[in-house]
């Protein structure tokens, strides 16, 4: 049986429908916060090619004769590598990548960094993860912020869902705000919820001193609060992903691919994940190291794209490859390279423009160190994501880098950007469960006495339904949406009021 | 003396092969994350100015002080060892702790091993060679381990592990087990010596030159990688130094080759020898810092002592080791002056942390979260199984599962410790993983030691106090287990776990050990190790 097959086969037994997260379908004791654009069905992985990856080897200049000058010993033979345009070429083990590119799903940022790259590993991950410039040090991450900015009472009042989830053991940086971290780590879904739970202790001691050590006892016991509330959610997220889940390689970064695929089959709706792989540090020998690693990368990310494909969640996904710089271009006596500035960034998707976004390197144009022109912020590909993939407004996005960047059109503008709040207070606080069974609670607030109506629309904009409700009175409302008569599909749910109306994607799943 | 030719290798020669490296890095995967020591110098003699006057110190010297500096300097203090330090004074006991310790003995005769002829060695030759230095790496976990437990009210043991994280090398990288024992036995044996011959122990052992490529590195096109961290970890700091800086110092430190054991460095002239010396090593004029000559490496670590961030940075890191995540930065000022004054001897910069009022601020009391390898050899030592036989196993599973494997640290930086230690997955195994230590039930693997009740119980007990024994017991278990005191609503629940309705004139610590009180003892214990508080110190 072809690996395709085998997955269409196994999506019978997904649309039986019997998957859905129980904690989704009861109302359990859980938080139902949900007004933010966040909350679309959208979600962003981000995989941090950890220690500087060579971008002049994964995607080589290959007509380029001062390439092969400058790297007399470890230039990728221009046979050998896989031409995508007339001018670049993916290195021989990104096969899949051509692939991709072909298929449009693929978009390539020429020359991503910042101005005056910093060559220290350490300080320049943190200038990634918190978004800062050169001479700026923060102290939150961009996501941290960004989290913290649309979901203003986080921890207290969390989404219902985990808002990322990352696979580093380190307390990540992106993901910090300022008292707190919106980033869970998983490693093994299945067992989590036993041992979290099976170790918690609701807490008696409850004043907190006003010491240095009190607030560490705060974090920790705020994180195991966290925890606990999120790990029954996750676990039945993993459980109840088809079982005949794909096969991963079995390397960190195809573990990683399969814990993520399992959490987005089983209905997880966490919009952010933060991969790693480890050993892009390339000094020495780095021909075997390099192509070891881009060989595990794009296996596992090959894998996870079919099976996404198969599942139709693919349109719902990008995966964005981040590393804190690239490398330098001329190498160095140990058959490596030193660290470098600029880099390609590369995203994967099949909702996306592919293509190349910027101008090929200029190999004799280099900064005072011998390194590339940057041709892109980092900070533009961050921004165009939240504003075109979660549709969220200008103003939001300035705040979180205290800055204005240019968009880059990888991604078209997102459709369903309406906000969630209208004007003079009314606001669509959630629908819930989403993605629903047999039917999802909507709940509004109306800032005054109103007549209201309730429409359900498909997806392209077509009423099916519409109830009037009259009058109602100032207040938070709920309103039961019924689906046992449609089928399964995505559908737009609209509270509209006088004069104003909000909507919000709903999924329903039988 | 210098070592025989025939040895010396370079990783542009194939060392130790590309088909031996592929093996090791391929078995590493698979199942490691699932020296050249000169004579000792004597310490040299504190400056009288530069001494304390440790009795003039505002300091109280009782029980929450005592057990503050000694869960931050050794692993797992008991009750005993908090009195002891307690009698025999401040001035007494610091020096106790920070005193010079006999070189113990290692943990093999392997670490002398010499270096195989790869060239001449089948595949399945070379796997019984790789397997073999694993099998030595957990050998050398569980004596190092057994170190920290038996460590007594000497610092030693957890100075070593602070170099062994400042200095961050790991052992896949470095592949021979003799070159990662050189690297440890010179973080023991200088670990309160003088810094700068730290440095250089360090940075011309094998396990540096591998770890960050120093050895092979030559003039034509150097590599920067020891040149910048050099810098940025071991002695300035970042943003100290400019891109100029990496690059002259990387064209100073070409030339020098290890082949895993031996190196072609000579620490009495400070030169290399050999061919790769004289061809590889870059004897031109290099302009470093703003001072142009034809320096060697040990010129650049002479010229970094030299600027005055250096000592600020050492201080920096021993203060967030020993005392908090966030530094003081007047405290490390005058730190610093202490470490400079003192031609960079690292004893009295500690005796001056470790005897500052600013030490024993209650605020920093609890603010550390425990790595989990003192963590968790601690929680042996309170329950008193450290005699018992050490599960290596059940080790290698505590280290791969919360992040901290001895002699793997994550990368150059070491372990940041704190708030990193602490995520959504290692806490709940925190917690679960040393609970195993009492109800065997761990995640991972078996866990078999047997646990004896009464006697931990008995530990607990003070000498001429006549409040109930339960109460006594509860009150030490506080002061061990948990890193903020309890209130009298966790107090009082605590009391209730072990009582579970008696009274308790009824608890009784001579009853027999199958008696249902202690498997309520069992269940105070294991509450405790759940409480938040219980990671830290």
């Amino acid at each position: 049986m072809k690996r395709r097959d085998f997955i269409k086969s196994s999506l019978a037994l997904y649309a039986l429908g019997s998957y859905l997260p129980t904690a989704l379908l009861g109302s359990k004791n859980r938080f139902s916060y949900r007004n933010s654009n966040i909350d679309s069905d959208r979600i962003v992985i981000l995989i941090k090619m950890n220690g500087g990856n060579d971008g002049l080897n994964t995607l080589i200049p290959y007509q380029n004769s001062s390439y092969y000058q400058q790297r007399p010993a470890i230039a990728i033979p221009s046979e050998q590598s896989l031409p995508i345009t007339d001018t670049l070429a993916f290195h021989p083990a990104l096969e899949n990548w051509q692939t991709f590119f072909e298929q449009q799903k693929l978009a390539i940022i020429q020359g991503v960094g910042y101005a005056d790259g910093n060559l220290s590993h350490f300080r320049s991950s943190d200038i990634w993860d918190t978004g800062s410039n050169e001479d700026i040090e923060l102290t939150t991450g961009w996501l941290g912020r960004l989290l913290e900015l649309e979901y203003p009472g986080f921890p207290d009042y969390a989404p219902e869902h985990p808002l990322a989830i990352q696979y580093n053991s380190a307390n990540l940086l992106e993901f910090k705000t300022e008292t707190s971290n919106t980033g869970l780590y998983l490693y093994d879904p299945d067992t989590m919820y036993s041992i979290i739970s099976g170790n918690y202790i609701d807490n008696l001691n409850s004043d907190i001193p006003e010491t240095f050590g009190g607030d560490e006892l705060a974090f920790i016991r705020e994180l195991d609060h966290m925890s606990f509330n999120y790990s029954q959610i996750i676990s039945e997220a993993a459980q109840n992903a088809p079982n005949t889940i794909m096969n991963y390689p079995d390397t960190n970064i195809g573990q990683q691919f399969r814990i993520t695929a399992r959490l987005i089959a089983g209905g997880l709706t966490t919009p952010f994940y933060r991969f790693y792989q480890n050993g892009y540090d390339t000094h020495v020998e780095q021909l075997y190291s390099h192509e070891q690693l881009l060989s595990n990368l794009s296996d596992a990310l090959n894998v996870f794209f079919d099976e996404m494909d198969a599942l139709e969640l693919l349109d719902r996904i990008i995966i964005v490859t981040t590393s804190e710089f690239g490398r330098r271009v001329y190498e160095n006596a140990s058959e490596g390279t030193d660290h470098g500035t600029s880099a390609p960034v590369f995203i994967f998707g099949s909702n996306l423009n592919g293509g190349v976004f910027g101008d090929d390197p200029d190999l004799t144009n280099l900064d005072d160190n011998g390194n590339l022109q940057v041709q892109f912020d980092y900070r533009q590909i961050y921004t165009t994501i939240m504003k075109n993939w979660f549709g969220l407004n200008t103003n939001t996005v300035d705040q979180v880098f205290n800055d204005n960047f240019q968009t880059i059109p990888f991604l078209d503008e997102a459709l369903y950007s309406q906000p969630k709040t209208g004007p003079n207070g009314f606001k669509l606080n959630s629908v819930y469960p989403n993605p629903f069974n047999s039917s999802t609670m909507i709940s509004y607030t109306l800032p005054k006495d109103h007549s209201v109506i309730i429409r359900l629309l498909d997806i392209r904009g077509r009423v099916l339904r519409v109830t009037q409700l009259g009058k109602q009175k100032a207040g938070i409302h709920l309103f039961k949406l019924n689906g046992r008569e449609l089928p399964s599909g995505s559908y737009i749910a609209q509270v509209e009021i006088e004069g104003s109306s909000l909507t919000q994607k709903i999924i329903l799943i039988k | 003396m210098v070592p025989s030719l025939n040895y010396i290798k370079t990783s542009n020669d194939n060392w130790p092969d590309s088909q031996a490296k592929r093996l090791h890095k391929k078995f590493i995967n698979k199942h490691w994350k699932q020296v050249h020591v000169e004579e000792q110098k004597p310490i040299t003699d504190l400056n009288p100015q530069n001494r304390f006057n440790l009795q003039a110190r505002d300091i109280a010297w009782d029980i929450p002080s005592v057990s503050h500096l000694l869960k931050r300097t050794v692993t797992g203090p008991n009750i005993e060892e908090i009195n002891a330090f307690i009698n025999n004074g401040m001035e007494t006991s610091i020096q106790g702790l920070l005193a010079d310790q006999e070189p113990p003995s290692p943990p093999g005769a392997w670490v002398n091993e010499e270096l195989p002829d790869w060239s001449s060695l089948s595949s399945d030759e070379r796997q019984a060679i790789i397997q073999a230095y694993y099998n030595r790496m957990r050998v050398f976990q569980k004596w190092w381990a057994k170190r920290m437990m038996n460590g007594g009210l000497n610092i030693t043991e957890v100075m070593t592990l602070f170099w062994h994280s400042y200095f961050a090398s790991a052992y896949s990288k470095v592949f021979y087990p003799q070159a990662m024992y050189q690297q440890n036995n010179i973080f023991r044996t200088l670990c309160m010596g003088n810094f700068k011959d730290l440095l250089r122990q360090v940075t011309f052992g094998p396990a540096m030159m591998i770890w960050l490529d120093i050895s092979g590195s030559r003039k034509e096109a150097p590599n920067e990688n020891f040149a910048r961290e050099l810098m940025e970890l071991f002695t300035l700091g970042v943003d100290n130094y400019s891109q100029s800086d990496v690059v002259a110092a990387s064209h100073a430190f070409t030339g020098y080759v290890t082949n895993g054991v031996e190196t072609n460095y000579d620490f009495d002239t400070m030169e290399g020898w050999g061919y790769w010396w004289t061809d590889w090593h870059d004897f031109d004029d290099k302009t470093f810092m703003g001072q142009t000559g034809p320096w060697t490496g040990d010129d650049i670590i002479n010229m970094l002592l030299d600027r005055d961030e250096c000592a600020v940075h050492i201080c920096k890191k021993l203060y967030k080791w020993f005392l908090y995540d966030h530094v003081d930065l007047d405290f490390i000022d005058g730190m610093a002056d202490i470490l400079r004054s003192n031609n960079y001897e690292i004893k009295p910069a500690l005796e001056y942390l470790f005897s500052s009022e600013h030490f024993y601020d209650p605020t920093f009391y609890g603010s550390n979260v425990q790595n989990p390898v003192q963590l968790y050899l601690g929680t042996i030592k309170t329950l008193k199984m450290e005699e018992q036989p050490f599960d290596t196993n059940y080790f290698t599973e505590i280290q791969n599962h919360l992040d901290m494997i001895l002699f793997e640290p994550p990368d150059v930086n070491g372990w940041l410790g704190y708030r990193t230690w602490i995520n959504s997955n290692t806490l709940p195994l925190r917690k679960a993983m040393i609970c195993a230590l009492i109800n065997h039930e761990s995640p991972f693997g078996s866990f078999g030691n047997y646990l004896n009740i009464p006697s931990v119980a008995q530990s607990l007990v003070n000498d001429n106090d006549d409040t109930y024994h339960i109460i006594q017991i509860i009150d030490n278990l506080v002061l061990l287990f948990l890193g903020i005191e309890a209130n009298e609503t966790l107090s009082e629940q605590l009391l209730n776990i072990a009582l579970d309705g008696a009274e308790p004139y009824d608890w009784n610590i001579s009853l027999p050990a199958y008696h249902a009180q202690w498997s309520r003892f069992e269940d105070l214990l294991m509450y405790m190790i759940r409480l938040p508080e219980f990671q830290l110190s």
